[in-house]
C-alpha cells in the first residue's frame, strides 16, 4: 500500500514538474514573441478586416481563366509588353468611367466569390477535424483492449495540446509570411500576413506575423486559414499515436505533442505552403514550379509518419513485441469494427482534405480532386487485400484498413496534379509499399508500430511527395508557386509537370523536397526526444505497460465492466 | 442422480439443445468457457506475424437427471454434437448425492 501511494505521488510530481516545465517553456516563448513583434508594430501596413465588411471586392472577381476583372497599372516601364498593358489599362479605366454600375456589381460579386470559397474551405476543413474521431476508433481497435482508454486518451489529448501550440505559435511560423509569395488570392489574399521571422523574399524558413492567432491574424480571411490549417496540423499530431501507443507516458506524449504543433510541423509547412524557401525553388533555382505538395503527402502525412518513426526508436519496442529469438510477435487488434469504421470516417474526412485544400470552390478542379483521390483509396485497398491474400493465403482486415489510407496519403500531394489513370497507378503503388512497409519494419528494421503509422504516413508520404513529379500532367496549376504564369515548357495555361510529361527538374525537385522532409522529421524529433529521453525515461514502468496503461495512468479501464471492483451503489 | 458435463462447440448449443428439450430434459446450465485438448490450439497470422490461438472459446453444459435417464440424454447429447471434426469436444459424467429446490425445499431427485 506504501509502495503504491509512494509511487502515486513520485507521478504525481512528475507531472507537476513536466507542466511547469511547459509553462516556463510557454512563458519563454511568449516573451520572446513580444520581443519580436515589438518592430511589426510599427511597421505601416495593410490593416486585419476582423469585421469581414471590407474582404473581397472588384479585385477578388477573377473568370474562370484566372485572368482579373481589374486590370492593374503596369508599372515596369521597361518590360516588352508595357505598351500593351498600358493599353490595356487605358481602355479599362475608361470602360469603367462611362460603366460605374458595372463596377460597383463587381464589387459584390468579388464579395460573394470569397463567400462561397469561405464557405467552401470552412466546410471542407470540418471534415478534416472529424478525421480526428476516425483515427481515434482506428488505432483504439488496432491495439489491446487493456489500453483502450489510453488510446482514447492520447487521440483527444492530441487535439487539445498540439491545438494549443499552433495556436501560440505554429500558425505565425507556418503562415505569418503567407502574403509574401503566396498569397491565397481564394481568401482574399491575407495581405496583413507578411512578414518572415527568419529569411526574406524568395529564402524565407520562418514566418512572423499572427502570434497567438491576434493582431494582423484577427481577420476573416487569415481565419479561415487557419481553421483550415489547425486540423490538417492535428493530422500529423494524432499519426504519432498509432506508433507510440502501448507504452508511452502521458507527460512525455504531451511534450511531443507541443513540439509538433509549434514547431515541428508548422517549420516544414512555411516551407512549402507558408511561401517559405522550397516553395521557391523554381523562381530561384529553376526546379520546375518549386516543391510541391497539393494536400499534404510530406507536408502533413511524412512529418507525421517520420516524427512517429523517431519516437517509436526512441521508446523501443513494446515489451514482448519480440520474442527471445528475435522473431516478431502479433498482438492481435481487439476491436476490428472499430478499426473498420476508423477507417471509412477518414475516407469521408478526406473529401475535405484534398478537395478542400484549393481553398475555393471557384476552383473547379475539386471534382477531378475528390475522384483521384477516391480511385487512389480502392486500388491501394484492393492492392493491399490481395497481396496479403497471396503472400499469407488469408486476406488481412487491417491491412485492407492500412492499404486504403496508404492509397489516400499517396495521393494526397498530387491528386490536383494527375489524371484518372495515374491516380489509380499510385494507389496500387502505395497498396505494395505500406504492405512491404509494415513487414520490412516488423522483420528487419523492428521498430515496432502498432497500427502501421510510420509505413500508411511516413512512407507512402514519401512515395506522394515522388508520384507528384512523376505523374503530373501539366493540366493543372499554371502559375504555381510563381511560376510560369502566362507559358511554361513553351505552352501557354501549361501547369504543374513530371516526369513522365516531360518535366525531370520538377521530379528532381519531388526527390528532394521529399528527402529533406523525411530528414528533418525524423532528425528534429531524434534529436529533441533522445535529450528528453536521457533525462526522463518516456516509457511508462514495465509493470504497468503489462497490466495495459488505462488504470495506472488513467485510473478507469476503456471497458469499465473490466474493473474487478467496480461498484454501482 | 448423475451430473453430465459437456464440452461443446459453441456452434452446436443449438441443436444440443433442442435435442434435449426433445426428450423432455428439464432444465440444462450453460457457460461460455476456454480451453484446449490435445491440439493445444491453433496458429494464424496477424499483420504478418504469427500467434497461437490455444485457448479456444467453447460452451459447457450442466444437466442434472435422474439414474434412470443418464444413458438416453448422454446419447442424444452426443449425437447433437458431433460434427466428426477435431474439437467436437467431450461429456463427463458423475454422481450427486442430493439436490435441493431452493422455492420450497424439495430434495433429491424431486427437486429435478
Amino acid at each position: 500500500m506504501n509502495a503504491e501511494k509512494h509511487k502515486e505521488q513520485s507521478r504525481r510530481r512528475a507531472f507537476g514538474r513536466a507542466l511547469l516545465r511547459g509553462a516556463a517553456g510557454l512563458a519563454t516563448s511568449a516573451c520572446i514573441i513580444a520581443i519580436l513583434l515589438l518592430p511589426c508594430r510599427a511597421q505601416e501596413g495593410p490593416k486585419p478586416d476582423p469585421s469581414g465588411l471590407t474582404t473581397g471586392d472588384k479585385t477578388s472577381v477573377v473568370d474562370a481563366g484566372g485572368n482579373n476583372f481589374v486590370v492593374a497599372e503596369p508599372t515596369d516601364k521597361t518590360a516588352p509588353d508595357y505598351a500593351q498593358k498600358k493599353k490595356d489599362f487605358d481602355e479599362f479605366q475608361a470602360q469603367a468611367a462611362k460603366e460605374p454600375l458595372a463596377v460597383k456589381l463587381a464589387d459584390a460579386t468579388g464579395h460573394i466569390r470569397l463567400a462561397t470559397n469561405f464557405a467552401w474551405t470552412l466546410n471542407t476543413g470540418y471534415l478534416v477535424l472529424f478525421m480526428q474521431a476516425g483515427f481515434a476508433l482506428l488505432t483504439c481497435g488496432l491495439v489491446r483492449k487493456k489500453n483502450a482508454g489510453h488510446l482514447m486518451m492520447l487521440n483527444f489529448a492530441a487535439y487539445v495540446f498540439a491545438f494549443l501550440a499552433y495556436y501560440a505559435v505554429g500558425y505565425a511560423f507556418q503562415f505569418g509570411a503567407m502574403a509574401v509569395n503566396s498569397a491565397p488570392g481564394n481568401l482574399g489574399g491575407t495581405p496583413t500576413l507578411n512578414h518572415f521571422l527568419l529569411g526574406s523574399g524568395f529564402w524565407g524558413f520562418l514566418g512572423g506575423k499572427g502570434f497567438f492567432m491576434a493582431g494582423p491574424a484577427y481577420d476573416a480571411g487569415s481565419n479561415v486559414l487557419a481553421l483550415f490549417e489547425v486540423v490538417f496540423m492535428e493530422t500529423a499530431g494524432y499519426i504519432i499515436v498509432g506508433s507510440i501507443c502501448e507504452r508511452i507516458s502521458f507527460w512525455s506524449f504531451l511534450l511531443c505533442e507541443l513540439f509538433i504543433g509549434a514547431i515541428l510541423y508548422p517549420v516544414f509547412g512555411c516551407w512549402v505552403w507558408g511561401g517559405g524557401w522550397m516553395s521557391q525553388l523554381g523562381n530561384t533555382m529553376g526546379l520546375g514550379h518549386g516543391y510541391v505538395d497539393f494536400a499534404g503527402s510530406t507536408v502533413v502525412h511524412a512529418v507525421g509518419g517520420f516524427c512517429a518513426m523517431a519516437l517509436s526508436v526512441v521508446l523501443g519496442p513494446r515489451l514482448g513485441k519480440y520474442g527471445p529469438d528475435g522473431k516478431p510477435r502479433a498482438f492481435p487488434a481487439h476491436n476490428l469494427v472499430y478499426v473498420v469504421i476508423g477507417t471509412f470516417v477518414l475516407l469521408f474526412g478526406w473529401m475535405g482534405f484534398n478537395p478542400g485544400s484549393t481553398l475555393g470552390a471557384t476552383d473547379l478542379r475539386i471534382s477531378v480532386v475528390a475522384i483521384n483521390t477516391n480511385l487512389a483509396a480502392i486500388s491501394g485497398s484492393a492492392t493491399a487485400m490481395l497481396f496479403w491474400y497471396w503472400k499469407f493465403g488469408k486476406p488481412d482486415i487491417t491491412m485492407a484498413c492500412n492499404g486504403m489510407l496508404a492509397g489516400l496519403v499517396a495521393i494526397t500531394a498530387p491528386c490536383a496534379f494527375v489524371g484518372p489513370t495515374s491516380a489509380f497507378i499510385i494507389g496500387i503503388l502505395a497498396g505494395l509499399v505500406v504492405c512491404l512497409g509494415v513487414l520490412f519494419n516488423d522483420n528487419v528494421t523492428k521498430i515496432d508500430d502498432p497500427c502501421g503509422a510510420i509505413s500508411v504516413h511516413g512512407f507512402c508520404g514519401i512515395l506522394g511527395g515522388i508520384c507528384l513529379g512523376l505523374f503530373a500532367d501539366g493540366t493543372y496549376g499554371a502559375g504555381w508557386n510563381g511560376v510560369g504564369a502566362t507559358s511554361y515548357l513553351g505552352q501557354a495555361g501549361k501547369g504543374v509537370t513530371g516526369l513522365f510529361y516531360g518535366d525531370s527538374k520538377q521530379f528532381l525537385v519531388q526527390l528532394m523536397g521529399a528527402a529533406i522532409c523525411a530528414a528533418w522529421a525524423f532528425g528534429a524529433t531524434f534529436i529533441v526526444f533522445k535529450a528528453v529521453n536521457a533525462m526522463k525515461s518516456m516509457r511508462v514502468t514495465k509493470e504497468v505497460e503489462l497490466e495495459g496503461l488505462d488504470v495506472p495512468e488513467f485510473g478507469i479501464p476503456g471497458y469499465s465492466e473490466d474493473a474487478m471492483s467496480v461498484s454501482a451503489s | 442422480m448423475k451430473k453430465i458435463e459437456a464440452i461443446i462447440q459453441p456452434h452446436k448449443l443449438d441443436e444440443v439443445k433442442e435435442a434435449l428439450i426433445g426428450i423432455g430434459v428439464q432444465g440444462i446450465t450453460v457457460s461460455e468457457v476456454r480451453g484446449h485438448g490435445r491440439q493445444k490450439g491453433h496458429t494464424e497470422t496477424y499483420r504478418g506475424a504469427e500467434y497461437t490461438v490455444d485457448l479456444l472459446p467453447k460452451i459447457k453444459l450442466e444437466i442434472f437427471v435422474p439414474d434412470a435417464r443418464a444413458e438416453q440424454v448422454i446419447g442424444e447429447l452426443a449425437t447433437a454434437a458431433r460434427s466428426g471434426k477435431i474439437g467436437d469436444g467431450k461429456i463427463f459424467v458423475s454422481s450427486i448425492e442430493d439436490a435441493v429446490r431452493i422455492r420450497n425445499g424439495d430434495r433429491g431427485e424431486g427437486a429435478l
